[in-house]
């Protein structure tokens, strides 16, 4: 078996079409993550003591339980009950649940990290909740949050794979597909890890920059 | 300067990989005598009853294992052991060495025939569908599925039902590959995909198991000839290939051949009516 780069060649635009698809869950996945994982955070840390705990409960559980089966459990389970989604929004809500989980921890361990001193500051000066969160709490409690979430990102960016379980012709399922009429992995299954790779390095590249930028700001 | 770094790895790996590939798999002539020192023969199969099965206790049955079962134990070889690929990754494994032979059903079709060797026809059956009672939107043929810009059908990867769509000129975005007979059942009743294709025994036995009667059948899909499947071996190994003709033969000849593959509901005159050469020729 050789390197045939006029393969390379012929498979390259289709494998980018599916690279594009695994680029959208990310997104996509990314900003459901951001939503869910803030309101799981919210819920644990200001709702009634049982509701609270529920929701503990349940990120644990998320937390617990392989990505892959959530994603069956989406695709195959919930049409019996009747929702039905298409698969590449089963995918997006799979990965969007499951690292939101992930993300509100993050943001809960930001809030907190905030110092007492600076809630009681605020209440002194007779500021409303609305202004102690926006002008005192987030802003000290996002800047650490970013590379961890970040951090996530990458590493969903890494789970997309997954996705081709539930039929979603991602980057994974397109080498597949190129590989099964074919008869020939190695050009797909580099390329994949070679696509993989280069927005994994240019993420990195840019993580760093992240870190650099706001995890040192303001040691207290 | 740390990202060059990087890049240069990266460069490294993939060089490697491609070395790694480019040494040739060579050629065993005595793969007989190796196999019977083994014990046993490593054979593909899928799971798709009535072709390949394997059962709740992890027992391969089904047509095409059952008869290459029988025929490695005349050559002397005394067992096989069973791997469940896809099937379009048993062309692969076979040619990196994963497997001895492939027996699941997989069709000769002239560019399978020019990858593996191909023993002389075993198991034949034509296409079919599974779809929602009443066949709400006329589908017939893979033509009536490219014509239809709502139609969407499952096929397990690599399959041949899966090429069949794509020539017909089924766009890829249409064609869901489907993991397993379960799933694309589910799919189906789901409403997912709206034709779930299959050979017909395959589809008669997972819509008798699943007793659903809102999923009707259209076998045989038209404009979609007979297949035959033979074992596959790899290309060099057609001293291997020929043994086990010859068992065949005698097996065919002999009646035990039907005796094997007729309770599974294939017809074992279909097999011998064609041979190989024959199908690999065809379009």
């Amino acid at each position: 078996m050789e390197w045939d780069w006029e393969f390379v060649r012929q498979i390259t635009p289709t494998l980018i079409e599916g690279l594009q698809i695994t680029i959208l869950a990310t997104i996509l996945g990314a900003a459901v993550a951001a939503v869910i994982g803030l309101a799981f955070a919210i819920l644990r840390m200001t709702a009634p003591a049982p509701i609270a705990r529920a929701t503990g409960f349940a990120v644990e559980f998320i937390r617990g339980t392989p990505l892959l089966v959530q994603l069956y459990f989406i695709f195959y389970v919930l049409p019996d009950i009747g929702i039905r989604l298409p698969a590449l929004v089963a995918g997006v809500i799979g990965l969007g649940i499951h690292y939101g989980t992930y993300a509100a921890e993050v943001y809960r361990a930001g809030i907190e990290n905030v110092p007492r001193g600076q809630w009681e500051a605020a209440k002194a000066t007779n500021l409303t909740a609305r202004q102690t969160w926006i002008h005192v709490i987030l802003p000290q409690a996002i800047p650490p949050m970013i590379p961890a979430l970040a951090n996530y990102l990458i590493a969903m960016f890494k789970e997309t794979p997954l996705l081709s379980a539930i039929t979603v012709l991602e980057l994974m399922n397109q080498a597949k597909s190129i590989a099964n009429s074919n008869y020939r992995y190695i050009e797909p299954m580099t390329l994949v890890g070679v696509f993989f790779l280069i927005i994994s390095l240019i993420s990195v590249f840019f993580l760093r920059w992240l870190e650099g930028r706001y995890a040192r700001v303001d040691e207290r | 300067m740390k990202l060059r770094a990087w890049m240069a790895m990266a460069a490294g790996a993939t060089a490697l990989m491609a070395v790694a590939a480019a040494t040739p798999a060579s050629a065993d002539e005595n793969k007989l005598e190796e196999l019977k020192e083994q014990g046993y023969a490593r054979i593909a199969i899928a799971n798709e009853p009535p072709f390949t099965a394997v059962g709740a206790d992890g027992k391969v049955s089904g047509a095409a294992p059952d008869v290459a079962r029988e025929i490695f134990k005349r050559l002397g070889v005394p067992d096989v052991v069973a791997s469940i690929s896809e099937y379009g990754a048993m062309i692969p494994g076979l040619q990196a060495g994963r497997h001895d032979a492939i027996t699941a059903g997989l069709f000769m079709k002239p560019e399978r025939c020019a990858a593996v060797a191909y023993s002389q026809p075993i198991l034949c059956d034509a296409e079919a569908f599974a779809l929602k009672k009443g066949n709400p939107l006329k589908l017939n043929s893979y033509k009536d599925i490219a014509d239809n810009p709502d139609a969407k059908i499952g096929a397990p990867g690599g399959g041949t039902e899966e090429k069949l769509a794509l020539e017909a000129g089924v766009p890829r975005d249409r064609v869901i590959v489907v993991p397993d007979g379960q799933s694309g059942l589910k799919m189906l009743q789901d409403g997912r995909i709206d034709v779930y294709s299959l050979p017909v025994l395959s589809i008669h036995d997972l819509v008798s198991k699943a007793s659903d009667p809102n999923i009707e059948v259209v076998a045989p899909v038209e404009g979609a000839p007979v297949y035959c499947d033979g074992a596959a071996f790899r290309k060099g190994d057609e001293a291997l290939r020929d043994a086990f003709d010859v068992e065949l033969a005698k097996m065919k000849e002999s009646g035990e051949f039907a005796k094997i593959i007729e309770p599974y509901g294939f017809s074992a005159k279909a097999a011998m009516s064609t041979t190989r050469e024959k199908l690999c020729a065809a379009k």
